[in-house]
């Protein structure tokens, strides 16, 4: 029996490792041939705890996250703020509807030079970007979640009386909450995502930033570093999302 | 709320029209009396005049060049595209159908979807350079990830009775995969190939851009440096554009292909 | 007595996550046949079914079609299953779900169409040869699959309580329209179900099984000939003096088992 849990939990690994594995002999035959445009990954590891010492990991990393959470924040808030009351109102939902398949589609790497121009660099600029890119699917999957609240509580809702407020609080936003879970999670990837883009294209802050200084700067090994640990972080926080939102669904004994 | 109130009317558009419009009489009352600095938010007319010049439709004062910018940016967007749907259902469906193979590989795959395409640039850049055919690989290669991740749970997700059914029917392995894996994986790859158009557009943008590759990517950052705000803005809405149709077109062939769901 | 019969079941056991689902049953069917089986929840009357066509093995003893023992589903050997709406393509219409078991069977594109044409005539879907399985009601949709499995052509037909989910109207002339198709073609048939009158009504023999027998007792309790006339009729044969003695006989039985 242990044998079969011990093999279950090595065989995701397996494939990645012959990955690696060929890269590292792929990369050191290019080397050795005076390329320099790649690095084997024993080299980028070397470089990753290098910047890992010098606090340059944590920094940019603190620094893309910082931005990314707080850009969440800012486009949630507004977002489900937003998607409750055109959730609730039909002619509101309706009179929105245009001008929110007007503005929906920019893509939020558009708006990277007008970030520019108002805030110049800095967190201020990522910022907006991450707030503007998160604010959309929030906004439509709030409001679909509160459009989908099951009618009956909500008649119930007039029968009692409730106040708009009480309404608000005591039946619908927890209604959604599971919905809302499942919007949040798909926030913080989007969040993550865009902080990094915004990085690489033109923030000079972040982890995004880091990996292009380091491949500007011909190094490769470095660079590669960047992309794994890229990679790790989004991964990482995606789990810890997906746990979250399980262990939410299941308090509230909802499967979303 | 008045719940019986069920087909948008005529009467509904033109109120949802006229919040559009009260919020772009808002931008020209913002940018025209200067509540907002003209450097960041050009006034309606200036970014309209700057879109028909870049159109080539205001006569002879336009230079034309958004127009080239239009198509070098969409045919990247296109071309990678497609290319990304092509190989992302190819592999996803070679992936998908044998559950063994899935084993092994699906942790993998779970690594690498969170994973900002963009983030490839530089290490196409160190292998590539900078040019076009650098952009378009990784705009092929980012997009391929939602089409080929979509494929693959497509065909994981066959209705266990329909697999029976193959059995009953003495199927053979082509024929199943043809006949009942891929019109069942069909909702989940446009779903994924939808996603993937969002993801081309962004990563040609964003190519254009430290690339310095001729597109609307690199004509709005030299706007923006060169605090032509009309400009950068003709370019914003030009791109929204391009990532309303795209979509809308999508959306289209979507419901044709699944016209089968529609009770 | 026939030296092979058509179908034998000999000796049939199967043992699912541990426990043994059926313990060691044999009997015997003839061609043309309409054999129903019942029993209460648990006896393995589905298993049993769907081991005889080859979608589950029997941990013991052997199922033999026309002399050759069967380990695989096979072209020959129609399923109809219960949950219908799940075996049916729901991208295809009616038509083209018909006509996937022609395909599988290799049937040229020019001969589909008649065949496919015939078939829905004869369970009267002709009319909605063009539409989605999602547009149809449940008693139309059982029908499409019923439908389905007649165009394989099949020498044996498995039903697994394909009338269950249906409403007692729906299933009353589904039951005739079974009962014809079945004369027609000369089919064999295997018929779950758990309503006893259903199972008097349609078979020629109704196998009753039973759960849980204990060890060293088979699950194959009472085997009961219907000597009923054919064609029945929902009124005047459940009026018929042999089928409430039947009738009287297998609740008796049943409830015996529930003590």
């Amino acid at each position: 029996m242990t044998e079969g849990r011990l093999f279950r939990w090595l065989r995701p690994w397996v494939f990645p490792a012959l990955l690696v594995g060929a890269f590292e002999w792929y990369a050191r035959r290019a080397a050795a041939l005076g390329s320099d445009a790649l690095a084997p990954p024993s080299a980028a590891a070397k470089a990753f705890v290098g910047a890992a010492l010098d606090g340059s990991l944590w920094q940019a990393t603190g620094f893309t996250l910082g931005t990314a959470a707080l850009g969440l924040l800012i486009g949630a808030m507004l977002g489900i703020a937003l998607g409750l009351v055109l959730g609730l109102s039909r002619r509101a939902a309706q009179l929105g509807s245009v001008s929110i398949e007007v503005l929906r589609p920019v893509p939020s790497v558009a708006l990277i030079p007008l970030a520019m121009l108002a805030f110049g660099f800095g967190v201020r600029m990522e910022l907006a970007i991450v707030a503007f890119a998160t604010f959309w699917p929030l906004l439509v999957l709030v409001q679909s979640a509160v459009q989908q609240i099951e009618p009956r509580l909500l008649e119930v809702s007039r029968v009692l009386g409730l106040s708009a407020r009480e309404r608000a609080f005591k039946i619908v936003l927890p209604a959604i909450v599971p919905r809302l879970f499942v919007a949040l999670r798909l926030g913080v990837a989007v969040a993550l995502v865009v902080a990094v883009t915004v990085e690489i294209a033109a923030n000079p802050n972040g982890m995004g930033y880091a990996m292009m200084i380091a491949q500007q700067s011909f190094d490769p090994a470095l660079m590669l570093a960047w992309l794994g640990w890229i990679g790790v972080v989004g991964f990482a926080v995606n789990a810890g999302m997906v746990l979250l939102q399980r262990t939410v669904a299941r308090r509230m004994g909802v499967m979303p | 709320m008045n719940s019986n109130d069920r087909a948008p009317s005529g009467l509904h558009w033109l109120g949802s029209f006229a919040v559009l419009c009260a919020l772009v009489a808002l931008w020209w009352i913002a940018s025209n009396a200067g509540w907002v600095s003209r450097v960041f938010l050009p006034t309606p007319q200036a970014t309209f005049a700057s879109l028909l010049e870049g159109l080539n439709l205001s006569g002879d004062s336009g230079n034309g060049e958004l127009l080239a910018f239009t198509q070098a940016t969409v045919g990247r967007m296109v071309e990678g595209w497609l290319l990304a749907s092509l190989f992302g259902v190819v592999l996803g469906a070679a992936i998908g159908v044998s559950p063994a193979v899935r084993a092994w590989i699906q942790p993998t795959l779970e690594f690498i979807r969170p994973l900002p395409a963009s983030a490839l640039l530089p290490l196409a850049i160190s292998i590539f350079g900078l040019n076009p055919g650098m952009v378009l690989f990784v705009v092929a290669f980012g997009a391929m990830w939602p089409v080929l991740l979509a494929t693959v749970h497509g065909f994981a997700a066959v209705e266990p009775r329909l697999a029976e059914v193959a059995r009953c029917l003495q199927m053979s392995r082509a024929a199943y995969i043809w006949k009942m894996g891929l019109p069942n994986a069909m909702p989940d790859i446009l779903a994924g190939m939808r996603l993937a158009l969002t993801i081309a557009l962004i990563v040609a943008v964003v190519g254009e851009m430290i690339a310095s590759q001729s597109g609307l990517g690199q004509a709005i950052l030299l706007a923006a440096r060169a605090f032509r705000a009309s400009d950068l803005f003709a370019g914003i809405v030009l791109l929204g554009l391009i990532g309303f149709v795209s979509n809308a077109l999508l959306a289209f062939a979507e419901k044709r292909l699944l016209r089968w769901q529609q009770p | 007595m026939q030296a092979t019969p058509f179908l034998r079941f000999d000796g049939v056991a199967i043992r699912l996550g541990g426990r043994e689902i059926l313990s060691p049953t044999s009997f015997d069917v003839a061609r043309g046949e309409f054999v129903c089986i019942v029993g209460p929840s648990g006896c393995g009357k589905t298993t049993l079914l769907r081991a005889a066509s080859g979608l589950v093995t029997a941990s013991a003893g052997e199922v033999r079609r026309n002399g050759v023992k069967m380990t695989e589903p096979s072209r020959e050997v129609a399923f109809v299953f219960q949950d219908y709406g799940r075996a049916l393509l729901p991208w295809r219409t009616v038509e083209g779900n018909v006509s996937l078991a022609l395909e599988a069977a290799g049937v040229p594109a020019a001969e589909r169409a008649p065949r496919i044409a015939d078939v829905l005539g004869k369970v009267g879907l002709a009319k909605h040869a063009q539409k989605f399985p999602v547009q149809l009601s449940g008693g139309m949709q059982q029908r499409a699959q019923i439908a389905r499995c007649l165009a394989q052509k099949p020498e044996l037909m498995m039903m697994d309580e394909p009338f269950g989910a249906l409403d007692a109207l729906t299933r009353q002339s589904l039951q005739d329209e079974l009962a014809r198709l079945v004369r027609d073609d000369g089919l064999t048939v295997l018929f779950v179900t758990h309503d006893l009158e259903e199972a008097i009504y349609l078979g020629d023999r109704v196998i009753a099984l039973q759960a849980n027998p204990g060890p060293g007792r088979p699950s194959l309790a009472r085997m009961i000939d219907v000597k009923i006339p054919r064609p029945r009729d929902q009124l005047t044969t459940k009026e018929h003096p042999d089928y409430l003695q039947l009738r009287r006989e297998l609740f008796a039985f049943i409830e015996q088992g529930h003590d």
